[in-house]
């Protein structure tokens, strides 16, 4: 009995302990090559080494003991980047307090997520991950590479730029306003909110810089009197790192004037570089967006599940596009993160945006807003060897995603695709899981934080899902 | 009305042991003909221990025993084993409040609702005596014993488990903190800041930086005559400073291989000093435990078993099993013996293991134990070990207690059979000298001596 | 500054004309009258596919599908070159109508209070002013089931089409199905933290609450027939609203949706089905239908399911969902699509994409929106063909309308020639050049 255990082990051992950022070399021939940034290239192969793209051409050669996947007939594109999601999330909502900076969605990883895999399999390979939007200023969100089977330590995106949430409207104010009887119970509340932490924020710094500076003197010297200690403080450093711009803002909002009134504030404070989530009245702003350099990440097609979002339109991406900003689209959803190629092409089919502009929106575009496209987001020598191969044009509904790279290596393969992918196993979880009703999943799950799901796990109890 | 129908044994026991400053011998006790078995694991048959002022005066096959001893006939029947050392027990803890209400700024809830009281005593706030004895019948004769509660529920005190008013029995106080990552108690409607795993990691950073800014300002404060602000009082931060000095090491809960790499993380940032406890999937992580050199206080409290697995070691007819099924329960039972397996795989990677309740009912340890012997790859001696001297270590008292040593403190139990037996029962317990009886019997079994 | 008000006050003025009601379903009226369609591809399920073909409309109806109509002049000629039509899509499971917005439950009418409603009408709740109605026929959506969901008999569902002022006009069924919440043996999610012991305690008690209504329903009805019958001699008995309202589902008149999700309560439902001789029954969700794909098939039974949700167990294969409806397809199961959606209902041909990718194939999959719901719902004369006779529910696209790159350019419902116009393209028109920031 001993031995057969300890066999079981050792088998178990070699899978969960994955290979640290393991990169992989791989030689893709023939496949048809939506470079994004450079058009499409047909019949092409993509030579990946150690994790990186080192050629793309005709004819390539697979260096020795370079595997070569055959991709006639098929697409090659680059992974799809979910700039909004809260999959892998541990917690989603440090919902207490209208600002909870110092929070980090890095510390809320949970890299046994089998919605890793299920996105995976729709050909995702980086997403955001997002702290939820019960704050008017949330956590800080965490870009994670899908590699799922690495573990904690390998998901955050390396040397990806620091990100946080912000959240305008209905649930902030419904959170705390409503639930909890604190500021801002209204849409004048949030703005001030915000002011009122960003100034705070300059005068902590300005203390605790000076604080600093008379403590070296002090203790170098001792004389006089000693200076007042200044606690760091975690979420006022936050804050003062928005301001500094070492932190990309990316604001969950929806309606036209909240997305005004943030950028009025953020101007006051010299913030740039920003993108607004959801914004489903975005296209009523574009002109404004356009001319503070603002980006959005939309949905394809939700609406009318609350208030806020009643007056929108599908052919948001579209106006937005139109008008010149970068836009991308994102799920939110567990459910929508599985095929967001299939989102993006809802953008083609309202208002019309062209195909190629279509595949920006979940490739490049939310490289772009997540600070990742020098490294990410399309087929190009350099870039990091995340790319999906697809049974047909990855706009069609009847395409399959066959293979998902990142770095190299293979994650997701549709031939050797096993039923049970889970990674981590709850011995007493029941063989039988809750069931649902088909007319109420996600988005009508009675729940605290619109569509946020209450989950009881090993962890404790976590708000999960959408927080739209 | 038990207790006052004791032996005069007892009577003598009591005024024996908490007297400090012994000027003169006080009589031994002996206990004679008994097979002793020691943490190291070797096995004395027809031995001998004498003891006197709560310290083995001497242990063997061959020991003469003093004139003065009172002494107990083991009958060559009886088993005795080092006392079992709890490192982190809740048992003697007051419960959480079954109920939270909601708190008006669910942001700045204050330290307790958020569950921050690293200045809590035990030994001030012990409730239940009864468990004590519940613990000495169960072979236990020290425990630290902490308090209940969620990121930081207070400090960890030493107690020996022999008696009734424990206050008296305390060896030493704040031997460490409890920490665990659970979030502020209560939940979305009436929860409070830090809700979250990551809300907690940043209010443990937030503190450190709050307790030092204090220290400093008491320190300048200090350190000059006049025109210097006076430093509030602080107890919260102030019970912090020792961890911050790694006089104090973290009790720090984690099961989950992740939640233990989170440890790790918050470890190196400030710095503190830790004891892992409970560590149901320690052994993910055992390799990086041994190279940090942290202990665990393991967790027994394994997952019950599969039910089918059960039903078909009975022979129990079933349904019929799928495919699916089949599939299902192999991976089910493959975690389940990652689980009782963990102790193992921590030893074997040269993981210094204890034991700590921390929460679970001791009505359970004795089928846990069968678990540990018969699928979780310990032997009988090595699981001894863990619930004495290895303790014991970690603790910071192996010098002094955890085995049956002469010169240790003479803390032992004595059982009816080997312990590991779902038969054994314990017929005395010597708790830093102090003798209990319990009567034996098949039903119910009572506390007799105190 | 004076920028930053005017902006606000334009975003404000917008808003207030968008939320005049008067405007807020039909925004032209629909044309109506006799219409020929020509030169196109047509898909007419039932008969296979007419290259070429001609599609009159007269009225309400279909008056002739082929090669080679004489068209006269009083027809609106619609020249469909490389064009193709599709019979209108069905989707046999929806709240559209009674749920405007989920989050203001002021506007939730799909819900009534207490557990055994037989009685209460999905038809009288619908609101045929809903900004969805819209948004969803001109992708092609031309009829829905709409339903009651809470309780355990929550009430009939309602078959309409989206066009109309009036749930009359609207209705083609108004009581098209009574629908049960069949209750599970299963936690009914993780919030759930009842013992197995428990749950299936409830579980054999909900069963047995159902039981002991329906024999009361039958008992009900057996009286009143025969009271009915010849009430000479005879007391009237009480009447009973809720109880006279199975007494049409007891008969089988009009049949019963029951809502089920997992594997083994399938199989309850089955058994139970068998128990309940006379009725007609229909399963909806259905998400481990593949798991008993041939038991349902043996039981004849229907299944209204859907794809884009996330696989119900962890360790479930990634494609379970999309693949469902092949697999009971394959078995033999009549299946339609029922999204369960509300405002989404417009992504109902993606959802039979999906299930057409995955195994049902393409043909399978249009039946699934199209004919087969009609034969579901016993509309079948009307509904879900291109054939002379039937009602004119059209559409006009340019290629397959389960591609999302597919332009659907002409719904026609019950003949009427919609407007292809809905709040998202009215505010695209009026936003998509908006003009400069100080406009």
């Amino acid at each position: 009995m001993r031995i057969i255990v300890a066999l079981m082990y050792a088998l178990l051992g070699t899978f969960l302990s994955g290979h640290a950022q393991e990169k992989g070399s791989v030689l893709i021939k023939h496949g048809t090559v939506l470079t994004i940034t450079n058009g499409e290239m047909e019949n092409t192969d993509v030579l990946i080494e150690r994790g990186i793209i080192t050629e793309i051409g005709q004819g390539l050669v697979a260096p020795d003991g370079v595997e070569t996947v055959d991709a006639t007939g098929k697409y090659v594109m680059p992974g799809i980047i979910d700039a909004h999601s809260h999959i892998a999330g541990v917690h989603i909502n440090e919902w207490t307090h209208p600002v909870t900076a110092e929070v980090t969605m890095e510390e809320s990883v949970n890299p046994n997520d089998i919605n890793i895999y299920w996105a995976l399999a729709g050909g995702v390979t980086t997403i955001n991950l997002m702290h939820g939007s019960a704050n008017v200023i949330g956590g800080r969100n965490e870009t994670l590479k899908l590699r799922y089977g690495a573990g904690l330590e390998e998901l955050p995106f390396e040397g990806a730029p620091q990100t946080i949430k912000f959240a305008l409207g209905e649930n902030p104010t419904r959170v705390h306003g409503q639930g909890f009887g604190v500021q801002p119970r209204t849409r004048m509340g949030v703005e001030q909110v915000i002011r009122e932490h960003f100034d705070a924020a300059l005068d902590y710094k300005r203390r605790r810089e000076a604080y600093l500076k008379a403590k070296k003197e002090y203790d170098n010297r001792p004389k006089g009197i000693p200076p007042l200690p200044v606690a760091r403080n975690l979420r006022l450093e936050v804050l003062a790192d928005i301001i500094d711009g070492k932190i990309l803002v990316h604001c969950h909002s929806y309606r036209a004037d909240e997305i005004l009134m943030l950028m009025r504030v953020f101007e006051d404070y010299g913030i740039e570089g920003y993108t607004f989530q959801h914004a489903n009245e975005a296209f009523k702003v574009a002109p404004e967006l356009r001319k503070n350099g603002a980006h959005t990440s939309v949905f394809s097609d939700w609406w009318a599940y609350k208030f806020e979002v009643y007056y929108s339109t599908a052919y948001n991406a579209s106006i937005l596009n139109a008008n010149g900003i970068t836009n991308s689209i994102n799920s939110d959803s567990g459910e929508l993160i599985r095929h967001l190629n299939h989102e993006a092409a809802k953008t083609v089919h309202y208002g019309g945006t062209s195909v190629e502009e279509a595949l920006k929106m979940i490739t490049i575009n939310p490289a772009i807003q997540l600070g990742i496209d020098n490294r990410v987001g399309s087929v190009e020598e350099g870039k990091h060897g995340d790319v999906a191969i697809w049974s047909g044009h990855p706009l069609s509904v009847y395409s399959m995603c066959e293979k998902t790279f990142i770095d190299g290596k293979k994650y997701f393969d549709r031939e050797r695709d096993d039923d049970d992918m889970r990674l981590k196993i709850d011995p007493e979880a029941d063989y039988e899981e809750p069931a649902r009703r088909w007319y109420e999943r996600e988005k009508y799950e009675d729940s605290c934080l619109q569509g946020a799901i209450v989950r009881f796990g090993e962890e404790g109890m976590s708000i999960q899902q959408g927080s739209y | 009305m038990k207790l006052f129908r004791d032996s005069i044994l007892g009577m003598i026991l009591f005024i024996m042991i908490p007297l400090a400053g012994w000027s003169q011998s006080m009589p031994a006790r002996a206990l004679d003909n008994v097979t002793i078995h020691t943490a190291e694991g070797k096995t004395i048959e027809t031995g001998t221990i004498v003891w006197r002022n709560g310290i083995i005066e001497a242990i063997g096959s061959d020991v003469s025993i003093p004139f003065d001893a009172y002494v107990i006939d083991g009958g060559d029947s009886l088993y005795v084993y080092p006392g079992f050392i709890d490192g982190l027990a809740l048992w003697a803890s007051p419960d959480l409040p079954a109920k939270y209400s909601k708190p008006e700024a669910p942001g700045n809830p204050g330290y307790e609702r958020a569950g921050i009281q690293p200045h809590r005593q035990p030994n001030k706030l012990l409730a239940k005596a009864d468990s004590f004895k519940k613990a000495r019948k169960h072979g236990f004769t020290t425990a630290a014993l902490g308090l209940k509660g969620q990121m930081l529920p207070g400090q960890i005190d030493l107690f020996f488990v022999n008696g009734k008013d424990t206050g008296a029995y305390l060896i030493r106080e704040g031997i460490g903190l409890s920490a665990s990552f659970e979030q502020a108690p209560g939940s979305f409607g009436n929860g409070a800041y830090p809700a979250t795993l990551m809300g907690v990691m940043a209010r443990f950073r937030q503190l450190w930086y709050d307790a030092a800014a204090l220290r400093e300002q008491s320190a300048y404060y200090a350190s000059v005559s006049s025109g210097y602000p006076v430093p509030a009082r602080d107890e919260v931060l102030e019970a912090l400073y020792p961890a911050m000095d790694k006089e104090q090491p973290l009790f720090f809960k984690a099961d989950t291989k992740e939640h233990i790499s989170r440890l790790f993380r918050l470890k190196d940032e400030l710095d503190f000093n830790v004891v892992l406890v409970s560590g149901k999937e320690g052994f993910q992580q055992a390799e990086e435990l041994r190279k940090r050199n942290i202990p665990v206080l393991a967790s027994v409290d394994f997952p019950e078993e599969p039910g089918w697995r059960v039903k078909e070691r009975e022979g129990e007819d079933e349904a019929e099993v799928t495919e699916e099924m089949r599939r299902f329960r192999e991976r089910q039972l493959q975690a389940y013996q990652a689980r009782i397996t963990n102790i193992q795989r921590l030893i074997e990677a040269g993981v210094k293991v204890g034991y700590a309740s921390n929460g679970m009912k001791i009505e359970d340890l004795k089928k846990h134990i069968q678990i540990l012997m018969d699928e979780g790859g310990l032997s009988e001696n090595q699981i001894l070990a863990m619930l004495t001297q290895h303790t014991a270590d970690i603790l910071g008292i192996g010098d002094k207690t955890g085995d049956l040593k002469q010169g240790h403190v003479a803390s032992f139990t004595v059982f009816t059979r080997p312990f590991t037996e779902a038969e054994a029962q314990a017929l005395y317990s010597v708790s830093g000298g102090k003798l209990s009886e319990f009567e034996i019997t098949t039903s119910e079994k009572e506390d007799k001596a105190e | 500054m004076h920028t930053y008000l005017s902006i606000i006050l334009l975003s404000c003025l917008s808003l207030v004309i968008t939320v005049e009601p008067a405007k807020a379903q039909i925004t032209e009226k629909a044309e109506f009258g006799k219409f020929a369609i020509t030169n196109a591809t047509i898909h007419t399920v039932n008969s296979g596919v007419i290259e070429g073909g001609v599609v009159l409309i007269d009225g309400e109806k279909i008056s002739y599908v082929g090669k080679n109509a004489k068209i006269t002049a009083d027809y609106t000629h619609i020249d469909a070159s490389g064009k193709h039509v599709y019979p209108g899509l069905m989707d046999s499971g929806t709240l559209l109508g009674l749920l405007e917005i989920s989050a203001v439950p002021v506007t939730n009418d799909q819900a009534e209070l207490g557990e055994y409603n037989p009685h209460v009408l999905a038809f009288t709740a619908i609101n045929p002013g809903s900004v969805a109605i819209p948004v969803t026929r001109v992708n092609g959506v031309t009829h829905v089931i709409s339903l009651p969901v809470s309780g355990r008999i929550s009430g009939k569902a309602t078959l309409i089409d989206l066009y109309g002022y009036t749930p009359d006009s609207m209705a083609v069924r108004a009581k098209a199905a009574l629908h049960i919440n069949w209750p599970s043996a299963y936690k009914q999610g993780g919030w759930d933290d009842r013992k197995p012991e428990k749950i299936k305690e409830e579980y054999q008690k909900n069963i047995k609450e159902l039981n002991e209504y329906w024999k009361k329903a039958g008992f009900y009805n057996k009286m009143m027939n025969e009271y009915e019958e010849n009430s000479s001699g005879k007391t009237k008995p009480d009447q009973n609203r809720q109880l006279d309202a199975m007494r049409e589902v007891i008969a089988g008149d009009i049949p019963v949706i029951i809502s089920v999700e997992r594997a083994n309560d399938i199989l309850d439902v089955i058994k139970w089905t068998r128990e309940h001789k006379g009725a007609k029954f229909i399963l909806a969700g259905v998400e481990e239908g593949w798991r008993v794909a041939e038991e349902i098939a043996e039981a004849g039974l229907p299944c209204l399911v859907s794809t884009l949700y996330t696989p119900v167990r962890d360790y479930d294969n990634y494609q379970r969902p999309y693949q469902n409806p092949g697999l009971l397809h394959k078995a033999g199961v009549k299946v339609a699509i029922a999204t369960g959606e509300t405002e989404n209902v417009r992504n109902l041909p993606y959802h039979a994409g999906y299930a057409a990718a995955y195994g049902l194939g393409k043909e399978e999959a249009l039946k699934a929106v199209t004919i087969n719901p009609a034969e579901i719902f016993g509309v079948d004369d009307r509904l879900g063909s291109i054939e002379t006779g039937k009602q004119a529910n059209l559409i006009i696209s340019d290629g397959d309308p389960f591609e999302p790159l597919t332009t659907i350019e002409q719904v026609f419902i019950r003949g009427y020639k919609i407007p292809m116009v809905s709040r998202h393209t009215q505010l695209y028109e009026e936003y998509l050049h908006r003009g400069a920031v100080k406009n």
